[in-house]
C-alpha cells in the first residue's frame, strides 16, 4: 500500500468541477492567480449536467415587467421565509449577467422571434424567466465552462477524490486526494480552497442525483469545523421513474401534468382532487410530492411502488409533439410506450436546499481560508428552491466564491503543513484494505434504505428517531467496511471513504428533522403539520469538542426595511 | 418469478501488473428492465469490489459508461439486457489507452479540443447579441453532444490506424463553434490540415453509434469538409474567396 | 500529433492476433467488378442512335461524357462511403468484432496497422466532387430533351417513355440532393439573418436541400440501377422485343 504521496502547490485549489467549481476557478483565472480543479469524476461529467429546464434570471426579454425585485421577492416566498435575503439580492441583482457572460463564452440560448435570449416560465416564478438551450440547459452551461477551463489553460486533476482537509490553527491549508486513474496519493497546497463538491442526494435510495453527489464535500468541510445550515431541507420532485430498478428516481419531468398528465393510484382514482381539488396535479411540488407519498404509504400503490402518471387520454400525435423527450426517456429505458401506457411514478429526491454555512458576499466559511459555492452551500434557497435558481446560483456564487478566495491567495502565505497529518490520512486510507472488511455498499445500501423509509418526504418524531438507532449503528458498522485489491481505481475503497461522509449527511439531516418541530416548506413532519411562527430560524450543525454532532439555532438575519416591500408577509394558518 | 441469471463476460486487466487482458465470467440474477450498468455494478457491489467501472449520472446525460457491449459500443446505463440477451460480453473502449478494466484513459480528448480554435465572436457586434432564433438551430443539434467518445470508438480510423485524425466528437465541438451564428473563425483549413479531416472516409459508423442520434456525418463532417474544399482545393471558390476580402479591404 | 502513437499504444495493450476479416466475408467488389464490365461492354456494343425514339441514358447526350457522370459518382459521398468500406474493407462494418470465426470472444484494443490513407493522397481527387457536380447539371437538361424526343417521336405515351421519366426523376433527384449542392445553397452559410431581421431565402432553400440530402445514399443506388435497367430495357426494344407498350396516345 502506498506511504509516498505527490505535492501540488497552487494560489488556489477548488474542489469540484460542477459549474460552481468551473466557475470559481475561471474567477481566480481572471484575477491572475493559479488555480487547480479537482473533481471526483470525469471532467464535464458533473451533476450539473443533468440540469434540464433552463437558468432563472430576470432579463425581462419575454415578460418586460420583470426585474430583480420580483426575482428576490420570488425567492423569499418560496424559501418560506428563511432564506438569506443577502444571497437572494445577490442572486437576483447578478443572474442576468452571467447569462450573457456565458453567451459571450460560446454557450448557445433558444431565442425570442427577434432575436434575444428567450425565456420559458417555470412553477413558482411570477414570470418567464428560465434562459434555456432545449431541455439540456445543464449540459450547455458545463460544456461551455469546460471549454473555458481547457483553453485557458487551468490545471485539473480529474478523477481525484479528496479525501480530507489539512486544518492547521483555524485555517485549511491542504488537502488529500486520491488521484483513482493512477491510485497515487496527492497532497494539494493552497492559499484559499474553495468547495464545489454539489449535495448529498445519494444518501437517499430514490434520487435522480449523480452517483458523485455522496456528501463529500459535507463531510470534509464538517470534520474541518464548518458551519452547516438547515440540514433537514430536502426538496423531492413528486414524479421519479420508480420501475426498472435501473432508472428507479429518474426525474419525470413536471411538463408531463402540464400538459395534462393526470395522477391515479391502483384504484383508478384520480387522487389530487381529494388533496388538492382546485389545482389538482398542478398544485406545488410539495404538495404533489406528499399526496404521491400517501398513497403509496397506504397501499394504494402499484407493486413496485409508484402511483401511476396517465397522459394516454391526449393521443399519440399530441405526446410525440409535446413531450418528445420523455417519450423516449421511458420507451428506451422502461419499454413503456406512453402514449399507449400509464407512467409509474414516486417522489425522487431532487436538491439539497441545506450544506455549508456561508458569508453571503464573499462565500467564506467559518473556517479561514475555506470558501463555498453551489449546491454544498446552503442560505440562498432556504426552505424550498426555485426550479432554475440553481443554475444561477452555481454560477453567481462559483464567481464571487473564486473572486474572493483570489483575494485572500494573494495577501497570505503557504501555510504550513505538519507532515504527521498527511502520514495520518495516508493511514486511515491504506486502514481500509483488509481481508476480513465488510462489504461497504451493504451498509450504504441499509443507511439509503433507512433514510428514504424513515426520513422520507412525510416524517415524525418516531421514524426519525428510529434513523438515528439505525445511523448509529450503521456508524459502528462503518468501522469494520473494508476492501481488498489495489488502491488504484478500487470503487470497494471508495465506497469506503464515501460511506463516512454519508454518515455525517445523514446524521445531521435527521437530527435536524427531528429538531425543527414544524412543516415548512419541503420540510413536513406529521405530527407537526403545521408552520409555526417560532421557526423562522435557521438550524446550526457543527462538530463539537467532544467529537459529536452539536446543534444550534439561530434567527434568520432580517432584511432591511424597504426589501419588505417586495416580499409578501408571511401568512400563518 | 423464476430466478433467472444472466451471464457476464467482463475483460478485466490492470496494464500495471497484469501481462495481458483476460475475460472473467460472472453470473448476476437478472431483474426485470436492468441495464448492463445494472448488471455489472451487481459485481462490483457483490462479487469483487475491485472491478472498474466509470460511471456518473445513469441516465445518459454525462456519457461516462461507454464501453464495447457484444461489439458494438455502447453506454452501458442505455442498453437493456433484455434487448441483447442473457450473455453479455462488456469490454473496453478500445480506441482508448487502457486504465483498469473497464476505465479507459479518455484526457487525449482534452489535448485535442485544447487545439481546436474556440467560440470567438465576430467583432464590432452590439451587446445584447441578438440572433434569429431559426439560426440556432445548426449548431444546436450538435450541442446535444455529452462527449461520451463512443463516435471515437467506432472510428476505424482512431480505432485501427495511426493518423494525425481528431476524430468524430472533436470535429463535431468545432463544427458546434464554426456553425455559431455568431462565431468570426473558420477552423475546416485547420481540421484538415492539422486535425487529419481527409481520414475521414465517411463511412458514417460514427452516425449509427450516436446515443444523441447526432447526424455527425452528414451535418458535421461533411460540411466541414466541403469548407476545407473552398478554402483549400477549388481554385474558383478560393479566388472569389480573394476578390471578396479585396473588395472589403478597399471599402 | 497523432492521436495515440504506436508505442504508447503498444505498452498500453497486450497484442493479440485477431481472426482476419477479409476472409469468409461476403465481399461486395464483385458488384464493383460488375459495374466496371457493364461499361466495358457498352464502349463495345454501343446504341448510340435512339430506338423507337428512346434514348439510352448512357449515351444522353454522348457516350463521351460518361467518364463525367462516372466521375460525378465515384467523388460521392455515398459512393464514397461504399467503396471505402466493401473494396477497402476500412471498415468492413461498424460492429468492432469481439468474436472470431468459432464464436469465441477476442480481446479489443489490437491496432492492425495497415496502410491506410483516407481520403488523403491520391483520395484528395474526391474533393473536385463539385467540378463534376457542375458536370452533371450541365448535363441534367439532355435528359429532358431525350424526354421531349421520345415522346415527341409518335405521339405516344409507351412505357418506355414513362421508364424514361422516372430515370429523369431519379437523376434529378440525386443530383439536387448532393451534399455539394447543399453546401453551395446554404450550407456554407452560418447565420441566415445578420441582422436578425433579415429575411432568408437561403435557409428555406438549405432546409429543404437537407430533408432530400437525408435521402441521398437512396437516390444514389435508385438511380444507378435505374440507369442500367433502362439501358437493359432499351437494348430489348433494340433487339425487337415488343415491350415498348403503348399506353396512350397523347
Amino acid at each position: 500500500m502506498p506511504e509516498d504521496y505527490e505535492t501540488v502547490e497552487s494560489d488556489v485549489l477548488v474542489i469540484g468541477a460542477g459549474g460552481a467549481g468551473l466557475r470559481a476557478a475561471i474567477a481566480v483565472n481572471d484575477s491572475g492567480q493559479k488555480v487547480i480543479v479537482v473533481s471526483k469524476s470525469l471532467l464535464g461529467k458533473a451533476h450539473t449536467v443533468m440540469a434540464e429546464g433552463g437558468m432563472a434570471a430576470s432579463l425581462g426579454n419575454v415578460d418586460p415587467q420583470d426585474n430583480w425585485t420580483v426575482h428576490y421577492g420570488d425567492i423569499i416566498e418560496e424559501g418560506v421565509y428563511i432564506s438569506s435575503w443577502k444571497m437572494a439580492e445577490i442572486l437576483a441583482k447578478e443572474a442576468p449577467s452571467r447569462v450573457l457572460e456565458l453567451e459571450s463564452y460560446g454557450a448557445l440560448f433558444d431565442r425570442t422571434p427577434d432575436g434575444r435570449i428567450m425565456q420559458r416560465a417555470f412553477g413558482a416564478h411570477t414570470y418567464r424567466r428560465l434562459a434555456h438551450l432545449g431541455d439540456r440547459t445543464g449540459l450547455e452551461i458545463i460544456k461551455t465552462l469546460e471549454h473555458q477551463v481547457i483553453h485557458r489553460d487551468i490545471t485539473f486533476y480529474d478523477e481525484m477524490y479528496i479525501t480530507n482537509l489539512i486544518k492547521e490553527g483555524n485555517r485549511i491549508v491542504g488537502a488529500v486526494g486520491i488521484k483513482m486513474n493512477t491510485g497515487k496519493i496527492f497532497l494539494f497546497k493552497a492559499k484559499a480552497f474553495v468547495i464545489a463538491t454539489g449535495g448529498s442526494g445519494r444518501v437517499f435510495k430514490i434520487t435522480s442525483n449523480s452517483w458523485e453527489s455522496t456528501g463529500d464535500g459535507i463531510g470534509m468541510a464538517y470534520r474541518a469545523g464548518v458551519k452547516l445550515r438547515d440540514m433537514e431541507m430536502i426538496q423531492f420532485h413528486p414524479t421519479g421513474m420508480v420501475y426498472p430498478p435501473g432508472v428507479r428516481g429518474l426525474l419525470v419531468t413536471e411538463g408531463v401534468r402540464g400538459e395534462g398528465g393526470i395522477l391515479l393510484n391502483t384504484k383508478g382514482e384520480r387522487f389530487m382532487l381529494r388533496y388538492s381539488p382546485e389545482k389538482k396535479e398542478l398544485d406545488a411540488r410539495d404538495v404533489v410530492a406528499r399526496a404521491n407519498y400517501r398513497e403509496i404509504l397506504e397501499g394504494r400503490g402499484t407493486e413496485h411502488g409508484g402511483v401511476y402518471l396517465d397522459i394516454t387520454h391526449k393521443g399519440s400525435d399530441f405526446i410525440k409533439h409535446k413531450l418528445p423527450a420523455m417519450y423516449q426517456q421511458f420507451m428506451e429505458f422502461a419499454g413503456v410506450d406512453i402514449t399507449k401506457e400509464k407512467m409509474e411514478v414516486a417522489p425522487t429526491v431532487h436538491y439539497m436546499m441545506g450544506g455549508i454555512e456561508v458569508e453571503a458576499e464573499t462565500e467564506r466559511t467559518n473556517v479561514e481560508n475555506l470558501f463555498a459555492a453551489g449546491e454544498v452551500a446552503s442560505g440562498l434557497h432556504g426552505a424550498n428552491r426555485l426550479g432554475g435558481n440553481s443554475l444561477s446560483d452555481i454560477l453567481v456564487f462559483g464567481k464571487i466564491a473564486g473572486e474572493n478566495a483570489a483575494i485572500i491567495a494573494k495577501n497570505s502565505d503557504m501555510g504550513k503543513i505538519n507532515a504527521e497529518k498527511i502520514k495520518n490520512e495516508i493511514k486511515y486510507i491504506n486502514s481500509f484494505f483488509r481481508e476480513d472488511g465488510k462489504n461497504p455498499y451493504d451498509v450504504i445500501d441499509k443507511l439509503t434504505t433507512c433514510m428514504s423509509e424513515n426520513v422520507g418526504i412525510v416524517r415524525d418524531a418516531e421514524h426519525l428517531k428510529k434513523a438515528l438507532e439505525i445511523i448509529s449503528e450503521l456508524k459502528k458498522e462503518a468501522g469494520e467496511v473494508g476492501t481488498k485489491g489495489m488502491i488504484k481505481y478500487n470503487h470497494g475503497l471508495l465506497g469506503c471513504l464515501e460511506l463516512s461522509n454519508m454518515l455525517i449527511s445523514c446524521e445531521a439531516i435527521t437530527n435536524c428533522a427531528l429538531m425543527r418541530e414544524e412543516s415548512r416548506g419541503a420540510h413536513t413532519r406529521s405530527d407537526f403539520p403545521k408552520k409555526d411562527k417560532e421557526w423562522i430560524r435557521n438550524i446550526i450543525t457543527e462538530l463539537g469538542e467532544d467529537g459529536n454532532m452539536k446543534f444550534g439555532v439561530k434567527p434568520v438575519d432580517e432584511m432591511p426595511g424597504e426589501y419588505k416591500n417586495y416580499v409578501k408577509p408571511e401568512v400563518y394558518s | 418469478m423464476a430466478e433467472k441469471e444472466i451471464e457476464l463476460k467482463i475483460m478485466r486487466q490492470d496494464p500495471e501488473t497484469d501481462k495481458g487482458p483476460r475475460y472473467e465470467n460472472y453470473k448476476v440474477p437478472y431483474v426485470d428492465g436492468m441495464v448492463v450498468l445494472d448488471a455489472v455494478r451487481y459485481v462490483q457491489e457483490h462479487t469483487d469490489p475491485t472491478l472498474a467501472i466509470r460511471w456518473n449520472c445513469k441516465a445518459a446525460k454525462c456519457g461516462s459508461c461507454s464501453a464495447e457491449i457484444n461489439g458494438m459500443p455502447k453506454l452501458m446505463c442505455k442498453t437493456r439486457v433484455d434487448t441483447i440477451g442473457d450473455k453479455i460480453t462488456v469490454s473496453p473502449m478500445a480506441a482508448f489507452p487502457l486504465i483498469k478494466d473497464l476505465v479507459t484513459d479518455v484526457s487525449k480528448n482534452w489535448e485535442i479540443t485544447r487545439k481546436i480554435p474556440m467560440f470567438t465572436p465576430k467583432e464590432n457586434m452590439e451587446k445584447p447579441w441578438r440572433i434569429n432564433p431559426k439560426d440556432v438551430e445548426k449548431s444546436k443539434e450538435f450541442k446535444k453532444c455529452i462527449e461520451c467518445g463512443l463516435c471515437m470508438d467506432v472510428c476505424h480510423v482512431v480505432r485501427e490506424h495511426y493518423t494525425p485524425y481528431f476524430g468524430p466528437m472533436h470535429i463535431v465541438k468545432a463544427a458546434s463553434w464554426d456553425m455559431h451564428p455568431l462565431d468570426g473563425v473558420d477552423r475546416s483549413k485547420y481540421l484538415n490540415k492539422e486535425g487529419g479531416l481527409g481520414y475521414c472516409n465517411i463511412t458514417k459508423c460514427c452516425t449509427e453509434v450516436c446515443p444523441e442520434h447526432i447526424h455527425i456525418t452528414d451535418n458535421a463532417i461533411i460540411p466541414e469538409k466541403e469548407r476545407a474544399v473552398d478554402l483549400q482545393y477549388d481554385p474558383i471558390a478560393m479566388l472569389i474567396k480573394g476578390i471578396r476580402k479585396k473588395e472589403k479591404v478597399m471599402k | 500529433m497523432a492521436f495515440s502513437t504506436k508505442e504508447e499504444n503498444d505498452s498500453k495493450f497486450q497484442k493479440i492476433t485477431r481472426f482476419p476479416r477479409e476472409l469468409g466475408e461476403l465481399r461486395f467488389w464483385s458488384f464493383v467488378l460488375v459495374t466496371v464490365l457493364a461499361i466495358y461492354l457498352m464502349y463495345v456494343f454501343a446504341l448510340t442512335e435512339p430506338v423507337q425514339g428512346l434514348t439510352d441514358p448512357f449515351y444522353s447526350p454522348t457516350i463521351l461524357v460518361l467518364p463525367l457522370v462516372a466521375g460525378f459518382r465515384a467523388t460521392c459521398y455515398a459512393y464514397r462511403k461504399d467503396y471505402h468500406r466493401h473494396l477497402f474493407s476500412h471498415p468492413i462494418g461498424c460492429s468492432v468484432e469481439n468474436f472470431n470465426k468459432e464464436g469465441e470472444v477476442n480481446f479489443p484494443g489490437e491496432k492492425v496497422g495497415r496502410p491506410y490513407s483516407g481520403e488523403t493522397g491520391i483520395f484528395r481527387l474526391e474533393n473536385l466532387h463539385r467540378y463534376f457536380w457542375y458536370a452533371a447539371v450541365a448535363i441534367l437538361p439532355f435528359f429532358y430533351y431525350d424526354l421531349y424526343l421520345a415522346m415527341a417521336y409518335r405521339g405516344e405515351f409507351t412505357l418506355g417513355v414513362l421508364l424514361l421519366i422516372l430515370n429523369t426523376l431519379w437523376v434529378t433527384l440525386y443530383t439536387f440532393s448532393c451534399h455539394f449542392f447543399r453546401h453551395l445553397a446554404g450550407g456554407n452559410v452560418d447565420c441566415y439573418s445578420c441582422p436578425v431581421n433579415k429575411k432568408s431565402y437561403r435557409r428555406t432553400i438549405f432546409n429543404r436541400i437537407s430533408k432530400l440530402n437525408g435521402h441521398h445514399e437512396m437516390f444514389a443506388w435508385i438511380s444507378l440501377a435505374s440507369f442500367f435497367l433502362v439501358d437493359l430495357y432499351i437494348r430489348g426494344v433494340a433487339a425487337g422485343l415488343p415491350i415498348n407498350i403503348l399506353l396512350f396516345r397523347l
